[in-house]
């Protein structure tokens, strides 16, 4: 299935479009999105260190507005967002 | 009461007249306006201007948040806030977020409106992106949201 991750902060220079769109095994949980999102960056942007130890400091959350932890399954199309160290206004 | 939102500067302007006219009650006899702004030096960088990234949802979820537990926590009388953060390109000198608060004693204006700003600083999901006179643009380290 697919699901859609919106990027925020320092993710949006992942993307031109400010979102991307992952294909993953129903089930997958928040771990293996953040697995397979460091696999399109090593294919996407190889040589771009940064961008994957941004993806293992964040968090991610659901449409809810709610942060979702590691074990929180993905079992249907969804948005997700990608939330990197905050800023802190 | 309590009113906050995000601001798209390219369409909008925080204005203290707006967050005066909120706060304004017969019940408080103290009020505090807290302005931040864009200073012009960072990490020994000329800085000329921040970009401020939201997720709108969570942001105004976190306000609400806050304002709730700073109720609770400091036991307010008559607590009154008005929380605006800016979204979007803001140059030097120009305000990033508005604080004004209202209370019914001076004495609790002060610890609210710390509280407020200091937990916006800790859990709050807004980005900066620092613009700068001689080298390129970059955004700012952060603390990362308990995964």
């Amino acid at each position: 299935m697919k699901i859609k991750i919106e990027l925020f902060g320092a993710a949006r220079d992942f993307a031109n479009d400010n979102i991307l769109e992952l294909k993953i095994d129903n089930q997958t949980d928040i771990k293996g999105i953040r697995e397979n999102l460091l696999t399109w960056l090593k294919k996407e942007h190889p040589n771009n260190n940064n961008y994957s130890n941004i993806v293992k400091n964040s968090a991610f959350c659901n449409e809810n507005n709610e942060i979702v932890h590691d074990d929180y399954l993905v079992s249907k199309e969804q948005k997700l967002c990608i939330i990197p160290p905050i800023g802190g206004g | 009461m309590f009113h906050c939102d995000v601001i798209d500067v390219s369409k909008n302007k925080i204005t203290l007249e707006k967050a005066q006219a909120f706060i304004e009650s017969h019940k408080c006899g103290a009020s505090l306006f807290f302005i931040g702004t864009v200073r012009d030096n960072n990490n020994d960088k000329t800085v000329t201007g921040i970009t401020y990234d939201s997720h709108d949802g969570m942001v105004k979820k976190s306000f609400e948040e806050i304002f709730d537990e700073a109720n609770k926590t400091l036991q307010l009388q008559h607590p009154v806030a008005f929380v605006e953060h800016a979204k979007g390109y803001v140059p030097l000198g120009g305000i990033s977020v508005v604080i004004a608060v209202a209370c019914k004693h001076r004495a609790q204006v002060y610890e609210f409106s710390r509280y407020i700003i200091e937990e916006i600083k800790k859990r709050t999901p807004i980005w900066k992106k620092e613009h700068y006179n001689e080298t390129d643009s970059e955004w700012l380290k952060g603390n990362p949201i308990q995964k």
